[in-house]
């Protein structure tokens, strides 16, 4: 098997503050991998070192087989394999929902705009919402921008999905919706890293859950022995504290 | 109010509220409604004066003689005048080709204040090609046109030749200033801050005088006419305030917004372009507008550098002896077409406020 993300030894620091202690971690092609652990723990800043949002100052990420090397061109050519799904959705306001689809592929793909247009709408289906693809993102409600957001990132055609907490900005009501794509996109093979404490959706379709403190995983297992014999204590804690809702 | 006069409200028969509204604002007590009849009739006294003075017993043609039979303003001026006021010094037979660039110039202002227009190319292009037509019909020396050179230009047709060399000099200028001071190297963007805080820091006056007099004394060999060094001078001037403004508005973005873009895999130039200025703008809107009021404002100060803009050539319309006596009547009508120009670009700016709140 092909290792999608590989992680080793990273260090990072925001200034004199250091966030992620000698972290390792490999994703191969095709693997889901869930990422939990309590607030101020370090997730997201690790998923967004794999696009390089943050950068790391020692260790080494390598994305599809390219190591991050620092350089600007380099980094926007693993950007456009690595699909990102934020928790404010971030879509772009002055656009409609079709325009935000095809802005990225038609400005660095070349994509010709019927053919990303086409594209754009076949994804909107996917996430059921394609009626809405004329409307301006304030129009829409948050479980419906952050499918557009998922779409928007596949339009891209990624080989791999980092998703941060997308649905703790959602009203309960529209959580499911939202997981449901994200359990069909599993269902399709896609590579996905996913900080979210949806416990449900770990066990689904997580291949691996990794628990994160204090800017350490500290514990990796299948879904099955991470929820039934957690060996840690501070996954003890955390699990009872999550699972208690 | 006491409980009883709630109840004596309740049970007067319904007035339109209106009136309603109006009585209890002017006149809630004997002593308040006495002042407040006071002001109406001093109000409507001036009204009257005012209106007796610019329309009822106004002369509207005629003579400087024909004026001074009757009390009210002396409008014959500007009929007299206007051709003056309007074009300058620019020879007498010419004056239609100074009619029609500046006619040209108010027209790109409004096409470019059109939806279907805001497209960097399209901009551009229109107006490339309308200075490019402006020059030819002003300066003439091709097709036939005999040459005007810059010193004959003046009146309102320089005036506003200057704002838009302002402002289509002084915009890109301003944002690649506000870009620069986010540079995230720190040497370029402490170079960019340096230069907007010293220019934002001097006076215009004094830039005109730099680029009028100072600079053809340092730099003998200039290849800049004078109009265009003043165009240059207060385009800094302009992006100087204007790249602050811009900057204001990028700040003011989520910065979840370029990051959702860095993701995407769009470079530095798309991010801009397409994301973070686009919705800087529509933040920034307000004071933007503002900003080019005032600059449109501003051109009047090149009158102390002896240029002879619109407001030089009021000056010059009622300061040749026989119309001494209306300048009165010319800064009226100086004021009411700069009142026409900076009121329309003051509504232009609500509609688009109003547009851009639906999500456009
Ligand atoms: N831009 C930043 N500057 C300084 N500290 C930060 C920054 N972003 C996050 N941190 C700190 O780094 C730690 C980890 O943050 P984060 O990765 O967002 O945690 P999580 O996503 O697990 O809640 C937190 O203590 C947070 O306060
Ligand atoms: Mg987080």
């Amino acid at each position: 098997m092909t290792v999608a993300v590989s992680i080793s030894h990273v260090d990072k620091f925001y200034g004199s503050f250091k966030v992620l202690h000698d972290v390792s971690l490999n994703v191969n092609e095709g693997e889901k991998v869930v990422i939990c652990g309590p607030s101020g723990s370090g997730k997201s800043t690790l998923i967004r070192c794999i696009n390089q949002l943050e950068e790391h100052q020692s260790g080494d990420i390598a994305v599809l087989g390219r190591t991050i090397d620092g350089q600007g061109k380099h980094i926007d050519f693993i950007r456009r394999d690595v699909g990102m799904v934020f928790q404010n959705f971030n879509l772009f306001p002055h656009m409609t929902i079709l325009e935000n689809c095809v802005l990225a592929p038609m400005l660095t793909r070349k994509t010709p705009r019927e053919e990303a247009e086409a594209i754009a709408m076949q994804y909107l289906e996917r996430v059921r919402i394609p009626e809405q693809a004329n409307k301006y993102p304030g129009e829409l409600s948050g479980g419906q921008q952050q499918r557009v957001a998922i779409a928007r990132a596949l339009c891209m055609k990624p080989k791999v999905m980092l998703f941060d907490e997308p649905t703790s900005a959602l009203d309960p009501e529209m959580i499911s919706e939202v997981l449901d794509v994200m359990v069909g996109l599993a269902e399709e093979g896609m590579t996905m890293l996913c900080v979210t404490h949806e416990m449900g959706f770990a066990r689904q379709v997580a291949d691996k859950v990794i628990f994160m403190d204090q800017g350490r995983i500290v514990e990796t297992a299948p879904p099955e022995e991470f929820f039934s014999a957690p060996k840690n204590a501070r996954t003890r804690d955390f699990l009872s504290q999550v699972l208690a809702h | 109010m006491s409980d009883a006069t709630l109840q004596a409200d309740r049970a007067r028969p319904p007035v339109s509220p209106f009136v309603e509204r109006l009585k209890e604002r002017l006149f809630p007590t004997p002593l308040s409604g006495l002042l407040s009849a006071l002001g109406i009739a001093a109000a409507l006294w001036i009204a009257f004066v005012l209106i007796r003075w610019a329309f009822l017993d106004a002369t509207f043609t005629g003579t400087p003689e024909d004026c001074q039979q009757t009390t009210g303003a002396c409008w014959a001026v500007i009929s007299a005048r206007w051709r003056l006021m309007f074009f300058g010094l620019y020879p007498y037979e010419l004056h239609w080709r100074s009619g029609i660039a500046g006619l040209i110039l108010i027209a790109v202002i409004v096409a470019s204040c059109v939806p279907v227009f805001w497209s960097a190319t399209r901009l551009a292009l229109l107006w490339v090609v309308s200075f490019a037509l402006f020059w030819i019909i002003m300066h003439g020396g091709v097709f036939g046109l005999e040459t005007v050179t810059e010193e004959k230009w003046g009146g309102l047709t320089l005036s506003i030749f200057i704002f838009c060399g302002t402002a289509l000099v002084g915009m890109p200028l301003a944002i690649v200033l506000a870009l620069l001071r986010r540079s995230r190297y720190p040497l370029v963007a402490k170079v960019a801050a340096v230069l907007i805080d010293t220019v934002r820091s001097l006076p215009l006056v004094t830039i005109l005088f730099t680029v009028s007099i100072l600079l053809p004394i340092l730099m003998p060999d200039m290849p800049l006419s004078k109009i265009s060094r003043v165009i240059l001078g207060m385009a800094l001037f302009f992006a100087a305030y204007q790249a602050e403004i811009i900057r204001s508005g990028i700040q003011s973005l989520p910065v979840g917004q370029e990051e959702a873009a860095k993701a995407l895999g769009l470079g530095y130039w798309h991010r801009m372009t397409r994301v973070v200025l686009p919705q800087a703008f529509r933040r920034a809107l307000p004071p933007t507008i503002s900003q080019f009021a005032i600059s449109f404002k501003e051109v009047a100060l090149v009158i102390i550098i002896g240029v002879f803009d619109f407001l030089a050539s009021g000056n010059a319309a009622y300061g040749s002896g026989e119309w001494a006596f209306t300048y009165v009547e010319v800064y009226v009508f100086l004021a009411f077409v700069y009142f026409l120009f900076v009121f329309s670009l003051s509504r232009y700016g609500a509609y688009l406020e109003r547009r851009m709140r639906v999500g456009k």
